[in-house]
């Protein structure tokens, strides 16, 4: 399992060896791919040390200037450097994309600090931003060239490492199901597993993993259900989101966030813009800081996301008529 | 221009910006004013450096933004009426410029941000770029991030120009927490840095007419925060207020005129 990190960065130095205009800024981030790129490729990379602010100024002025930038930073400093996201991105129309490593809980043990655990919810309020949650390295490699080909301020949220159940999935060849766009890279929505209409599992990223294991456990006590990936925290075509989850009874959020204003309250928007308007069930983390000692998963499963807890408040909402 | 056709000018700019903003009542009077006679010697003197045509000027302090509006009308990017109609729906002129704004770039509204998007612009590029700082904006820390950036890629473009009137919105910067000392500051950070009477247009003349091949640039200007207003000039309480009283406004008049 390669980080997702380096798989982008690597597809990207790729492009960036045949166009000038690709240029990444590092705020004292770094990555075995960005060791190479630093050596060859001198021209097309900044540091601006432990300063997000002026990581985001100076690339939106670069944006200005015509330049591809990618700004490469941990996804906990996204917040510290939101203002300059929203002013000099997001208002004065700079595109630029944000790679933030390490999303969730993704750098426990070293605290809630580094743990960004709301930033859907913050990030996707600001106005023409597109949030992207790739679930495997599959998937990251072949955003590169949807991004270069669709300039637009975005904001990458990469996990330092991604659910195994998800290494199988989105493949060059992978096209997901007969229903779907074989295009991956267009939509927001993927089926993962589809098993059942009693209730479709809505998530993205590393929950995935668990949502996967949830639903085996569902099958297994016969309750048959379906996982998509949301991959899109924003910008959802409501007519899609309609046509796509109208087959189910019910609709279940799992998300590596808190409920307020994240994934789970994306969903819910839908749901009600949609007109589609199922019993809906949203399960997160909770409203608070994780001061505990102890890996990802350990966190999650203490703090109410083992599979089983999932499965136990999934059965719960199914099977209450 | 002469020196004493640069005064002229800059009176007429300032009495037109002290028109349209006690007609509109918005904005922030005196802050635009203390920075006009740089603005006018950059825009209208031929022997500093600075070319509109093709140099790009960005407004951190973009409160202070609408000093440059009467310029861009003389120099014909848009129409005087437009002066008449600052911040209504009818007109194109905002309280913060912005690209939208015929001869302004970037937004506005945000301190402590410009300049490093300034550089982003300046990085490697064949033209310079002039960032006018608030020197109340110097609190923010973004300022010095973007600082060590510039002096560290070696911008000879870019010049920084402090308008430093000394006050902020509540009081004297240095009773209320201290920016002193200023130019060594600069010059600590990288930037051959001067300090200049921000009024004096021999002053500003020479100073603006040298290259920067010392490196990145900083001028600092000490001005009167509502210059040319007696009864604002260096009064906090104005950096918000604009005169609504009749004789007030005829007497702001009268001294521009």
């Amino acid at each position: 399992m390669t980080a997702q990190r380096e798989v982008f960065i690597q597809a990207l130095f790729e492009k960036a060896k045949n166009d000038k205009d690709i240029v990444l800024i590092s705020a004292d981030m770094g990555a075995g791919a960005l060791d190479k790129w630093r050596e060859e490729l001198p021209e097309q990379f900044f540091t601006t040390g432990i300063a997000e602010q002026n990581a985001i100024n100076f690339a939106a002025g670069q944006a200005a200037q015509g330049k591809k930038v990618f700004v490469f930073l941990m996804a906990c400093w996204a917040a510290r450097c939101l203002e300059q996201i929203r002013y000099s991105c997001a208002v004065a129309n700079n595109p630029i994309t944000i790679l933030a490593n390490g999303i969730g809980l993704g750098y426990a043990p070293s605290g809630p600090a580094h743990c960004p655990t709301e930033d859907i919810a913050y990030m996707r309020s600001i106005n023409n931003i597109e949030i992207i949650t790739p679930a495997n390295s599959n998937f990251t490699m072949q955003l590169v060239d949807y991004i270069l080909d669709n300039p637009k301020l975005r904001h990458l949220r990469l996990e330092r490492n991604y659910a195994k159940e998800m290494e199988s999935y989105y493949a060059e060849d992978w096209s997901g199901y007969d229903n779907f766009d074989s295009n991956i890279i267009s939509q927001g929505i993927n089926p993962i597993k589809l098993n059942g209409e009693k209730a479709a599992l809505l998530s993205c990223g590393y929950m995935l993993g668990r949502t996967i294991n949830s639903q085996e456990q569902l099958l297994a006590s016969g309750t048959e259900t379906s996982v998509y990936d949301i991959w899109q925290a924003k910008n959802i075509d409501i007519k899609l989101f309609y046509k796509t989850f109208n087959i189910y009874e019910k609709l279940i959020t799992v998300e590596e966030q808190s409920l307020s204003g994240g994934f789970g309250s994306m969903i819910s928007e839908l749901n009600s813009d949609s007109r589609l308007n199922k019993p809906l069930l949203r399960i997160g983390l909770p409203d608070k800081y994780i001061f505990e000692n102890g890996s990802r998963d350990h966190l999650l499963d203490t703090n109410g996301l083992s599979v089983n807890n999932i499965y136990k408040q999934c059965a719960r909402f199914v099977n209450n008529k | 221009m002469t020196t004493q056709e640069l005064e002229i000018k800059a009176k007429s700019v300032r009495k037109r910006i002290f028109d349209f903003k006690t007609r509109s009542g918005v904005g922030h009077l005196a802050s635009c004013l203390s920075i006009v006679d740089a603005l006018v010697s950059l825009y209208h003197d031929d022997n500093t450096r600075f070319n509109h045509k093709k140099d790009k000027l960005i407004f951190s302090k973009a409160h202070g933004s609408p000093a440059v509006y009467p310029i861009l009308t003389d120099l014909g990017y848009f129409d005087e009426d437009e002066l008449n109609k600052y911040c209504t729906p009818e007109g194109i002129l905002r309280l913060h410029s912005d690209s939208t704004i015929p001869g302004c770039h970037f937004v506005g509204g945000s301190l402590g941000n410009n300049i490093g998007y300034a550089s982003g612009i300046a990085y490697k590029a064949n033209f310079n770029v002039y960032v006018i700082l608030g020197d109340a904006e110097l609190y923010e820390g973004a300022v010095w991030e973007s600082l060590m950036f510039i002096a560290h890629h070696k911008m000879n473009n870019m010049h920084l120009i402090v308008d430093r009137n000394q006050l902020g919105i509540l009081g004297k910067t240095e009773e209320l927490l201290k920016i002193e000392p200023l130019k060594e500051k600069f010059e600590s950070f990288g930037f051959y840095t001067n300090q200049i009477d921000g009024h004096n247009f021999n002053e500003i003349k020479n100073e603006f007419s040298q290259d920067n091949s010392g490196g990145p640039k900083c001028t600092i200007l000490n001005t009167v925060k509502g210059k040319g207003v007696s009864y604002m000039e260096d009064k906090w309480r104005y950096h918000t207020i604009i005169p609504k009283d009749e004789n007030l406004i005829k007497q702001g008049r009268e001294e521009l005129s």
